[in-house]
């Protein structure tokens, strides 16, 4: 079942990146057959690249489906399909919270698409999985908290006496149309590129506010 | 957004890393915020997005030289006066004017957000700042009534058209769930997609280009930076800039941000 499944999103992806392409690729495949093997599979999306470095025997990607039955799971690393197979009795889990009513088989939680980092040993080009743990939940831990009174008593002293850096993580645009006094504007998916914003003593104090709990 | 800020500043060998979470939504319940005079030009005037601009000093003072579209209310009138603004509920983005960005101006800020108003910001550095930018002034009469005619943002679909169209799909709708994984796991609408606004410029072969797509998040803010990645590659999109919330049930509740 699983390989039906397997085939079918191979056919799809084929479709998804379009039709057109395929008589220039399949051109293209025979000539670079005759030359170098098929590229080496990703095994770490790209999502994930921004934040994990690729580690050898390990997977990062988004969990597909389980099979209990044959005993393996589909992964997904953007485009690319990896299966890994396992044994139910010895595979390890991590951050996975099974369900009471089927704690055999605690893979059935986790919803399609979920990130995953995939430990596996590999014998005769199959991978056999090993560990399998999602994600956490990003949950701010409370001593990193600071409550509305805390940031008002702050701002009211200012960033020279309260000795502290209060970045808005939100979109430009939002932040121009009005921001926390005081506040200076790192969207997040710029932070990389801003680092020389942030302070030159690693221990002050950044304090990181946007549109709420997201 | 802040989280993920937070964990990568941590990364970088940063020690004192703090995450005020409730942010804005809360901070604007007591509070005022501020603007700068680039930022209200270019994010206000220039867009001709709605507001009001309030100005706050003596009225013969505000006539020698105000901001194009300004009402006077001194500031010690403010608190009296409350009934002259747009319902509260109509959050109306409120912009205080003073000479300097100083007293007048947050004795002005504090009558309106102890009336319950949400988005309340002071000019920083007030009319001096306007004019030594060289901000064009009027002078005169100014307007004594206060017009607010809200207007929605560019791309954005309206509270009622998106929940009818949660509450029955059309065939060449796709609506998206611009949040992660895990906040959609814990409840999410109906036949909608998720795609993360970090992963959505990878995943745009998911996303067909031949329907309507809306996007929606949990403060409208990911929402809208994802119309506009989407509306850049020649997608057909509108998004919900509003609150989503949803319960351990899975009902949801929608309100303006």
């Amino acid at each position: 079942m699983l390989h039906k499944r397997l085939t079918s999103i191979i056919c799809t992806t084929a479709i998804v990146f379009g039709l057109a392409m395929i008589v220039d690729q399949a051109a293209a495949q025979e000539k670079a057959a005759a030359v170098a093997a098929p590229p080496a599979k990703p095994v770490i999306a790209k999502l994930c690249a921004n934040c994990h470095q690729p580690q050898a025997g390990s997977l990062r990607g988004n969990f597909d489906n389980v099979s209990y039955k044959t005993q393996s799971i589909q992964i997904k690393i953007d485009d690319a399909v990896e299966i890994l197979t396992f044994d139910k009795n010895s595979l390890k889990t991590t951050n996975i919270k099974p369900d009471p009513e089927n704690p055999s088989e605690p893979l059935r939680v986790l919803k399609k698409g979920k990130e995953v980092r995939v430990e596996y040993t590999e014998k005769e080009g199959r991978k056999f999985a090993t560990l399998l743990s999602a994600k956490p939940v990003i949950k701010v831990a409370p001593e990193k908290l600071i409550s509305t009174a805390d940031a008002e008593n702050l701002v009211a002293q200012g960033p020279e006496k309260g000795k502290y850096l209060l970045i808005d993580a939100r979109p430009a645009p939002r932040f121009m149309e009005s921001a926390i006094p005081t506040a200076i504007n790192i969207p997040f998916p710029a932070f990389e590129k801003n680092t020389d914003k942030l302070p030159k003593d690693k221990n002050a104090l950044i304090i990181y506010y946007c549109a709420g709990v997201t | 957004m802040s989280p993920n800020s937070a964990g990568r500043a941590e990364k970088l060998g940063y020690t004192n890393v703090k995450v005020y979470h409730e942010g804005l939504p809360e901070w604007t319940k007591k509070n005022y915020t501020v603007i700068t005079v680039p930022f209200l030009k270019e994010a206000f005037i220039d867009k001709e997005i709605p507001n009001v601009l309030l100005d706050v000093r003596p009225t013969a003072k505000a006539e020698k030289g105000f901001i194009k579209g300004a009402v006077t209310l001194p500031a010690t009138e403010v608190a009296t006066n409350i009934a002259k603004f747009p319902p509260k509920e109509m959050k109306p983005p409120i912009i205080i004017i003073d000479d300097t960005g100083g007293d007048d101006a947050k004795k002005a800020a504090k009558a309106l957000i102890t009336a319950g108003y949400t988005s309340v910001t002071i000019l920083t550095g007030g009319m001096d700042a306007w004019q030594a930018a060289g901000g064009p002034v009027q002078t005169g009469k100014l307007a004594t009534t206060v017009v607010y005619v809200p207007k929605p943002r560019p791309g954005e679909i309206s509270i009622d058209d998106f929940k009818k169209i949660t509450a029955n799909t059309p065939a060449d709708t796709l609506i998206l769930d611009i949040r992660s994984q895990d906040e959609a796991s814990t409840g999410m609408i109906k036949g909608a997609k998720v795609v993360s606004d970090e992963e959505i410029l990878d995943r745009l072969a998911e996303i067909p280009k031949d329907k309507q797509i809306i996007t929606y998040c949990s403060t409208g803010v990911r929402a809208e930076m994802a119309y506009h990645k989407l509306k850049e590659k020649g997608y057909k999109v509108k998004f919900l800039n509003a609150k989503v919330e949803f319960d351990d049930k899975g009902n949801y509740t929608i309100e303006k941000p």
